[in-house]
């Protein structure tokens, strides 16, 4: 049966053209937007390495001598910061606080240093100072099981602590194997700093993969305390609700130390949400182009065999009078849309592959082109423009299995 | 005749209404879509207030330079700044202001402190930038110079201190000082990214002028305000003779500022995500031309292959009007004008859709990055409602309709009269 329709395909070529090439220039931009989503939504499944629930990021600010309040003595800003945090610290909603630079999920700075051990290097670690309880806050998990409690007693100002994938996809070693040897960073070859302990790949955002994400902590020194540092908190896990609002109504008295006090007070997830929108809106765009793609094809199948069911009536007709069932007309008609779709496809998958092969798809694991991805991300289009043309495909085919053989061929 | 064709196309719509509708809906998807793409653009260069002088604009948010550590890219401190830019002649104003909000806590008497996205600026940004005024005026030079404590703020705000709008003159306390407020101003969109704060505050009161990083850093913006649009290019000579002359004065404190053909006026400012590249104008137009080509050409073959179809089942008309001494041009004609009626009507509902979407759905599809902010877009109807939109619509109609009819046009008109007559297209 399919080399009859096969050879239909061929007679009506002419007509068949235009949906071949609908077909072509759909599955071509469908399979563009289908890899990208395939990429993204891979990226996002795997493990983030960090937990943002129940965190809130405080910011602050300092009165300036122009101010009716200014604490003329206070000069020292690293003290009243200090304060602040031991202050948040009591309040009972409150499971840990931290102040860092550079470092929380999110972020739009971050700072990164070369990380150096014998002839094994990492050219751009991303470097975060912090003090211990930022692991407490963000909830990093320790390589060789240690809790995030465990974790933030290891930091100290002895050494640092990194993720265990820093050499694994240059040189395939696991840091952990190097806990307590000594490393340079930055392009200082003087001073030597200890591992002191490793944790699981935390990843730079929902949209990062965890081999550009590579970094290492250090503990934050008390001098370097200051208003623009990022102060963290973990709430408990039942106080999120009125959080923000109870923290405010101490900000004016309680939480005033000297000249600092607290301008803003955002939850991570509002930070998230922020971060991720050029992302988000992209994702939108795509998923649109893809809804708009999809139903045209859908629309074009539908006009299209619209008008070739009338006009092959009495071949229809025909077809029925030598025996065919409704099911047989039916199903013709839904493999001839099929047929054309593979057929299209064919110069389609040569395209993509020359798209991806000039790398001009998204990358993953670094990767414009792997085989298996590939062949995953093709025959998804197949599958979804297929489900299309099964769709616009039925009124008409349901039009043509109700064709009275007897009616058609009398009026032929 | 036009009511001819008018009637002729009705008819036509009628006898397969199926078809129709297939027709008409995909040409307004196309067309809603390509809208929605030509919308996003408008957003960022359209003028609207407060940023009405877009097309007079050039901006430096942030400049590069190389120290002996390497390569900073950061904004300007207010010498910088001044030196720059605010030195320049050519132009009819410039201002510098902080160049983020940051957020600061504000209450009245009987108010709970809340947090209101501010904006520190000078006395010139009320010269550039076009706000409405409600209540009061703006502050001048000499509340600037003087670094009074004087604040503007959004009706927004100064409805939920003090639940009306004329408060000019009103004392409030920001960041636990006392300022007093000397003017109200209309809602800003955040869509009008570089004027948007929720209040203004003289940068000489607050501590954004006296940060200063590297000597050259800091954390000040500047927009330039040029006379007319034709003007911009002789800015940017007279900008880059400044930068020259500037950085003969850095060399002997080993910094040196990259210009990177800055400043940048409204569209290539809107691309700009990082300060270490400039932006692509041309690859971004490059992105949209293929967009909108995809989104015209897939609807186009679907149009065409269905009035390939159509017009094959009209053969036998076609062929008897040739034998009555209708010419090829004016067949071509008809059914050209016959889908240029069809793709009109798609268009205006594809356009209508569009308008109501933009209202409706504008946190969809203008959701911007922004630092925390909360703010629901306003897109109000002076924003999209533009005609050059409406003309970008008509113009992508008929693209569309030339598209997707001409070639099935033509081959019609020039089948063979007998064949016609008979029902063959060949």
């Amino acid at each position: 049966m399919n080399k009859k329709l096969f050879n239909q395909i061929k007679n009506e070529w002419h007509s068949n053209l235009w949906l071949i090439a609908e077909l072509l220039l759909v599955s071509v931009v469908m399979w563009f937007i289908v890899d990208y989503i395939y990429v993204r939504v891979s990226v996002y499944m795997q493990p983030r390495g960090f937990d943002i629930a129940h965190c809130y990021k405080i910011d602050m600010g300092t009165l300036v001598p122009k101010d009716d309040d200014y604490v003329p003595g206070d000069t020292v800003q690293c003290n009243d910061v200090e304060e602040l945090m031991l202050r948040l610290k009591r309040r009972p909603d409150i499971e840990a606080v931290s102040l860092s630079y550079n470092s929380y999920p999110y972020n739009r700075s971050n700072s990164d240093m070369p990380l150096k051990y014998g002839k094994m290097k990492h050219e751009g670690v991303y470097i975060r100072a912090a003090t211990p309880e930022f692991i407490r806050v963000f909830r990093y998990e320790g390589a060789r099981g240690e809790t995030p409690e465990q974790l933030s007693k290891m930091l100290t100002e002895k050494g640092f602590i990194a993720s265990n994938d820093i050499f694994k996809e240059k040189y395939g070693i696991d840091l952990t194997s190097l806990i307590g040897r000594k490393f340079f960073m930055q392009g200082d070859t003087v001073n030597l700093y200890t591992l002191l302990a490793t944790y699981k790949p935390v990843r730079y955002s929902d949209n990062h993969e965890p081999f550009n994400s590579c970094s290492m902590l250090v503990e934050l020194s008390r001098n370097e305390y200051g208003i623009h540092g990022e102060l963290c908190v973990r709430a408990k896990t039942d106080q999120d609700v009125g959080f923000k609002e109870r923290l405010w109504k101490d900000a004016d008295k309680q939480l005033r130390v000297g000249n600092v006090y607290i301008s803003n007070i955002e939850s991570f997830d509002d930070i998230r949400k922020n971060y991720q929108r050029y992302d988000t809106n992209q994702m939108r765009n795509y998923l649109t182009g893809m809804g708009f793609l999809m139903f045209n094809i859908f629309l074009g199948l539908l006009g299209t065999f619209w008008f070739r069911t009338q006009q092959r009536r009495s071949e229809i007709a025909l077809f029925k009078a030598l025996g065919a069932t409704n099911r047989n007309v039916f199903g013709r008609q839904i493999m001839e849309g099929l047929l054309l779709l593979s057929i299209a496809m064919i110069p389609a998958i040569i395209i993509d592959w020359n798209i991806a092969f000039a790398g001009l798809n998204q990358q993953m694991n670094g990767l414009n082109l792997n085989i298996g991805r590939f062949t995953l991300t093709v025959l998804i289009t197949w599958l979804l423009i297929a489900i299309m043309i099964v769709l616009g495909n039925w009124l008409p085919a349901k039009k043509a299995m109700s064709i009275q053989p007897a009616r058609a061929l009398h009026e032929e | 005749m036009n009511i001819n064709y008018t009637k002729q196309v009705w008819a036509h719509l009628r006898q397969d209404p199926l078809i129709s509708t297939i027709s008409v809906l995909g040409t307004a998807l196309s067309i809603f879509l390509i809208m929605l793409v030509v919308m996003l653009q408008q957003v960022n260069v359209a003028p609207y207030s407060p940023e009405s002088n877009r097309n007079r604009f050039l901006h430096v948010s942030e400049i590069s330079y190389s120290s002996k550590p390497g390569m900073c890219n950061q904004c300007m401190s207010e010498e910088t700044a001044k030196e720059l830019y605010k030195s320049l002649k050519t132009p009819e104003a410039v201002t510098i202001y902080a160049s983020f909000c940051v957020s600061s806590v504000l209450s009245a008497q009987n108010v709970t402190p809340f947090v209101a996205e501010t904006k520190q600026t000078d006395n010139d940004f009320w010269h550039v930038f076009d706000f409405d005024f409600v209540s009061g005026k703006p502050y001048d030079k000499a509340t600037f110079n003087a670094g009074r404590h004087v604040v503007v703020i959004s009706e927004s705000v100064a409805r939920k201190l003090f639940g009306k709008t004329d408060v000019a003159g009103k004392d409030i306390s920001l960041n636990h000082s006392s300022y007093q407020i000397v003017g109200v101003v209309k809602d800003v969109s955040i869509l009008a990214s570089i004027a948007y704060a929720q209040i203004w505050v003289p940068y000489s009161a607050t501590n954004a002028g006296s940060f200063v990083d590297n000597v050259i850093g800091g954390m000040l913006s500047a927009t330039i305000l040029a006379h007319n649009h034709n003007e911009l290019a002789a800015i940017k000579v007279e900008a880059d003779k400044t930068l020259a002359l500037y950085n003969r004065k850095l060399k002997e404190k080993g910094f040196n500022i990259i210009s990177r053909n800055r400043p940048y006026d409204q569209e290539k400012q809107s691309i700009a995500y990082s300060a270490n590249l400039e932006p692509d104008v041309s690859a971004m137009h490059r992105q949209q031309f293929i967009i909108i080509a995809i989104l015209l050409l897939v609807p186009a073959i679907n149009l065409s292959s269905m009035t390939n179809s159509r017009l094959r089942r009209r053969i036998s008309e076609i062929g008897v009007r040739r034998a009555f001494g209708c010419t090829r041009m004016e067949l071509l004609r008809d059914i050209v004008m016959e889908n240029l009626v069809t793709s009109l009507l798609a268009g205006v509902i594809g356009l209508f859709i569009c308008v109501v979407f933009a209202y409706w759905g504008a946190d969809l599809i203008f959701a911007q990055s922004s630092f925390g902010s909360s703010n629901s877009i306003q897109v109000n109807t002076s924003m999209l409602l533009q005609p050059s939109t409406f003309l970008y619509a008509f113009v992508f109609c008929f693209i569309l309709n030339l598209i997707s009819s001409i070639i099935p046009a033509w081959r019609a008109s020039h089948t063979n009269i007998v064949n016609a007559l008979g029902g063959r297209t060949r």
